[in-house]
């Protein structure tokens, strides 16, 4: 099952600045909606752990992040494996960083496809759409704040 | 219950249910009511993805967790069993199933590792703790995808094609040359459902190491199939497998193929040393992960008829979605073949048939199995062609229908018809429905711009299957004919004692095998006690023993019959010497003791008791000549088969040809789409019926399964596999809430196969499938919309009426006419 999201949002920030904000997992993951928890590994691979609960499927979410195309400060690439409660879980996400007209602040282009498996897919398959958009939509709205 | 007036036997009689007392009192025995000593409880850990390579599995956090016994993988499992006999040939003997993933997932739902603890609960627990690293790989859900090999599942095949052939027969070429019309109709889709038993898949093994016996008790529906590929996969002889099942709460096919989870059971109580494992599957893993019924797709079909609408050939392509692992099949690739013409007349016919592997659950034996999607297919190839060249559906049919006189009916690959009436099961379904007034009805209901549609199943269920067709996919497989094994005994204290080979989930086989034995004994029903459920240690079964394919009226009861003759054979020469008669001057009956034999000539007589007494513990008494009486009865029933021509596909692939004629009356509705049941008859003809209501709530069972599958139970994948159908909330299998009333008739053409006359039913021939589809397509030709698909709720008449709409239709229909 896939879940595809893409929006943009400026800020007042410069693209540098903006890149290295969401290029520093210390940052970036904590964001997370329903963060739990952080291990990097190295400059490009960490792990985060994240509560998920639809209904009665509950637990935590452990997803293998991987920065996987970075060029400062125009683009950032996470991929992402991980697993919960019985599915599993595939990501990419992608933010484009463009400078405003007259040099004002950053557009962020963001979009990304997650690719659930098992049994959350299964159960509740109608469900995950919405709520995952609705947890984007966080994880954007926390961006924003961050880079105000 | 006495017999009716008039009546000679009891076969014929609607004698109560023997089971019924104790089902409906709840003290059947059913596998989990079984509590062992040391028992423990296995729980699956399952495969997330459809199709993933397994990287890594770490079972040390769960083997931690106090109250776990073990766990077993896949890769352990390989290293001391042997992959399951494949049936197909080249490539599909090159599949290595295991009961466990070993190094690759192919279905979402597959088991990976198994986990034995103390509780069921405790095993759950330490489920979740299993670590299982995978690889996602592209996964295919689509049969005709499958067949590009772009993804292949079995690298070892090296292909997804498991089986292909051409059944061809008669001058097809010819019958298209000389066609009045030609209708070309270019796909449909025979869905993918279930069956819902109310007992799911039970498992109980004891893996014993003192002797290296294995115990099952289980509701596996096909013990003595099972225990072959058991036997072979676990390298344990198969006279030290011991298979017993009890009550089955239903199974309708589907508990055939719970063979891997036997092993894994047997595997699991070895590790454990010797203790009991039990393992009861969950409603939602017997969704996604038990067994599916085949999905099939017909492409390119093309119909040749003549002036007067009648076929005179038939071309087509079928492409069979057999899920990630053959497992029973490709038998499906012939099975449908026993019912190659449906009930109809043409002899010109070629079909190309390929059975595909994808990534979804393994399909298995589903009431109507293989014969249901191929008659789906034939009986939408009549009403497409009778609208296309408007003719009425009743009429199209009488005249494409085999003739009664024409039985016993040789089909173009030799299958032999034994009995039937179809145009007078027409005939009484259109006056049970009252066809003439939803005619009128239906008329004024399209003025007011209603949908409403009037349709005709006629279906077969083909039973006693001869196995010599496995050798039609397979030319090296070692099965043909079939039989089953039967004992009849005079106990010590002269209690006639009756076991067989099947294993009944609800058919009544206590009942009617007490039915037949009384009429052989001139008894009372009640005097008989008949053994429940399947023992390999009673040593009545064969090969073939087990309860599927609508056979038990024929071949089991045969074979009760053959060894009650024979009992009563033996009585005979018994009670000639202690009376000093001679045998033609006795009779059986019962008399102020009870049962007995008598001589007509002097009144003398001898009962039961007396008759076991001197056999089983007064044998002195007996002269030599008498000595190899046993009172104890074992016979084996044989069908009369021969191997069918391999080259050709030509041969008697069953034995007898119950029939079902269906008509429904469908409004849908024009605000919801809802389709709506408004009238419903279901006609049958099982030939000489053995029990009547017993007959009756089989075809109530099959209509309300077929319903279910038509209007309400679709196996539903996305893109990646993920079965979105997983519990009750999206797969709802038909209930007493959604089941409309259903108008019952029957008519008896005797089998001149059976002793009886009896044919085997129960699995109906799907004709509700067959029918509803019919029904659909009336309500609906009108506003340019083929019905191609077996399965039709609101959600996709909708899109059929909106796509129509919105002209995004492509005509599926070609009529070609020539002059």
């Amino acid at each position: 099952m896939a879940i595809k999201f893409a929006g943009d949002f400026e800020v007042k920030r410069t693209p540098e600045e903006v890149h290295d904000f969401l290029i520093d997992p210390s940052k970036f993951a904590a964001l997370l909606p329903d963060f739990q928890g952080l291990s990097v590994q190295d400059s490009t691979h960490f792990t985060v752990k994240v509560k998920v609960g639809i209904s009665h499927i509950k637990g935590t979410a452990e997803v293998k992040m991987e920065l996987a195309d970075v060029e400062r400060p125009k683009r950032a690439q996470y991929k992402g494996q991980g697993s919960v409660a019985g599915g599993n879980v595939s990501l990419i996400a992608a933010f484009d960083l463009s400078l405003l007209d007259g040099g004002t602040g950053t557009k962020v282009a963001w979009q990304g496809e997650a690719q659930i498996f098992g049994r959350l897919a299964s159960v509740a398959g109608g469900l995950l759409e919405p709520l995952g958009k609705k947890q984007v939509q966080k994880l954007i709205d926390g961006l924003q704040a961050a880079l105000r | 219950m006495i017999k009716k007036d008039g009546a000679k036997n009891w076969v014929g009689q609607a004698l109560p249910r023997k089971e019924e007392n104790r089902l409906l009192r709840g003290r059947g025995k059913f596998a989990d009511d079984i509590k062992l000593r040391e028992m423990l409880y296995l729980r699956f850990v399952r495969s997330p993805y459809a199709h993933a390579k397994i990287v890594s599995v770490d079972v040390s956090a769960a083997e931690a967790l106090a109250g776990v016994v073990g766990t077993l993988t896949g890769a352990e499992i390989a290293a001391q069993t042997q992959p399951f006999i494949e049936i197909g040939p080249d490539p599909c003997s090159r599949i290595k199933d295991f009961p466990l993933a070993v190094s690759k997932v192919r279905y979402q739902g597959e088991p990976v590792v198994a986990i034995v603890a103390e509780s069921p609960s405790l095993a759950d627990d330490a489920a979740e703790l299993v670590q299982v690293e995978y690889e996602a790989l592209d996964p295919v859900v689509d049969a005709e995808a499958a067949l590009t090999d772009k993804s292949v599942l079995h690298d070892e095949a090296g292909t997804n094609r498991v089986w292909n052939g051409v059944f061809e027969y008669g001058d097809v070429d010819k019958a298209f040359r000389e066609a009045a019309y030609v209708v070309n109709i270019d796909r449909m889709h025979f869905h993918r459902f279930s069956s819902t038993p109310l007992e799911n898949n039970v498992v109980i093994a004891q893996w014993n190491p003192k002797d290296e016996r294995i115990y099952y008790e289980c509701n596996n529906s096909f013990p003595s199939f099972a225990i072959q590929f058991l036997s072979a996969h676990l390298g344990v002889h198969i006279d030290r497998i011991r298979v017993e099942t009890s009550d089955i709460g239903g199974s309708f096919g589907i508990k055939i193929t719970s063979y891997p989870q036997m092993a894994v059971c047997a595997l699991a109580s070895k590790k454990a040393g010797g203790r009991p494992v039990k393992w009861v599957e969950t409603r939602s893993e017997h969704i996604t992960s038990s067994a599916h019924g085949n999905e099939r797709t017909f492409r390119d079909t093309r119909v040749a008829l003549d002036k007067n609408g009648v076929i005179t050939a038939l071309v087509s392509r079928h492409i069979d979605d057999c899920g990630a692992y053959p497992r029973y099949e490709p038998l499906g690739c012939v099975i449908w073949s026993q019912v190659f013409p449906g009930v109809y007349r043409f002899k010109n016919a070629r079909i190309d048939f390929t059975q595909a592997v994808t990534n979804k659950c393994p399909v298995g034996p589903n009431r109507g199995y293989s014969r249901m999607q191929h008659l789906w297919f034939l009986e939408r190839v009549i009403d497409i062609c009778a609208h296309e060249l408007r003719i009425p559906s009743d009429e199209i049919r009488l005249r494409n229908y085999i003739r009664p006189e024409e039985f016993p009916y040789t089909t173009p690959n030799g299958c032999v018809y034994d009995s039937g009436d179809y145009p007078r099961m027409l005939q009484v379904a259109k006056e049970l429905i009252g066809w003439d007034d939803w005619k009128k009805r239906q008329a004024a209901a399209r003025k007011e711009g209603r949908l409403i549609g009037i349709g005709i199943g006629t279906t077969l269920d083909s039973g006693t299957n001869n196995f010599g067709q496995s050798q039609i996919v397979n030319p090296g497989a070692p099965f043909s004919g079939n039989s089953q094994g039967a004992n009849c005994k005079l106990d010590i204290y002269g209690e006639v004692v009756v076991s067989v080979g099947s294993c009944p989930q609800g058919q009544g086989h206590e009942t009617t095998a007490a039915q037949v034995v009384a009429d052989v004994l001139n008894i009372h029903p009640d005097r008989i006690t008949v053994r429940t459920g399947f023992d390999t240690e009673r040593n009545v079964h064969t090969g073939f023993s087990g309860t599927y394919a609508s056979q038990f009226a024929v071949s089991g009861l045969s074979a009760v019959h053959g060894a009650a003759q024979k009992l009563r054979k033996e009585m005979s020469r018994l009670a000639a010497f202690l009376l000093e008669s001679k045998e033609d001057d006795l009779e059986f009956g019962s008399g102020e003791q009870g049962p007995e034999i008598r001589t007509t000539s002097t009144g003398k007589s001898i009962n039961y008791w007396g008759l076991a007494n001197i056999v089983n513990v007064n044998s002195a008494v007996l002269p030599p000549e008498l000595y190899e009486l046993t009172l104890n009865c074992r016979y084996i029933w044989r069908a009369p088969f021969k191997v069918p021509d391999k080259q050709k596909k030509y041969g008697s692939l069953t034995l007898t040809y119950a029939s079902q004629l269906h008509i429904a009356v469908i409004e849908i509705e024009r605000d919801t789409f809802i389709p709506r049941i408004l009238d419903y008859v279901a006609v049958d003809d099982c030939g000489t019926v053995i029990n009547p209501p017993i007959v009756e709530g089989q075809v109530y069972g099959a209509t309300a399964h077929g319903i279910g599958a038509a209007l309400m139970e679709n196996c539903v994948y996305d893109a990646v596999g993920n079965m979105l159908t997983s519990t009750f909330s999206d797969y709802t299998p038909i209930t007493a809430m959604n089941m409309p009333k259903v108008k019952y008739a029957h008519i008896e053409t005797p089998s001149p196969h059976s002793y009886s006359g009896a044919k085997g039913m129960g699995e109906g021939g799907a004709a509700p499938v067959h029918t509803i589809s019919a029904a659909l397509q009336d309500a609906l030709f009108a506003s340019g919309i083929m019905i191609d698909d077996s399965f039709n709720n609101a959600d996709s008449l909708f899109r059929a009426m909106v796509a129509k709409e919105i002209s995004q239709v492509e005509k599926l229909v070609k009529v070609e006419r020539r002059a």
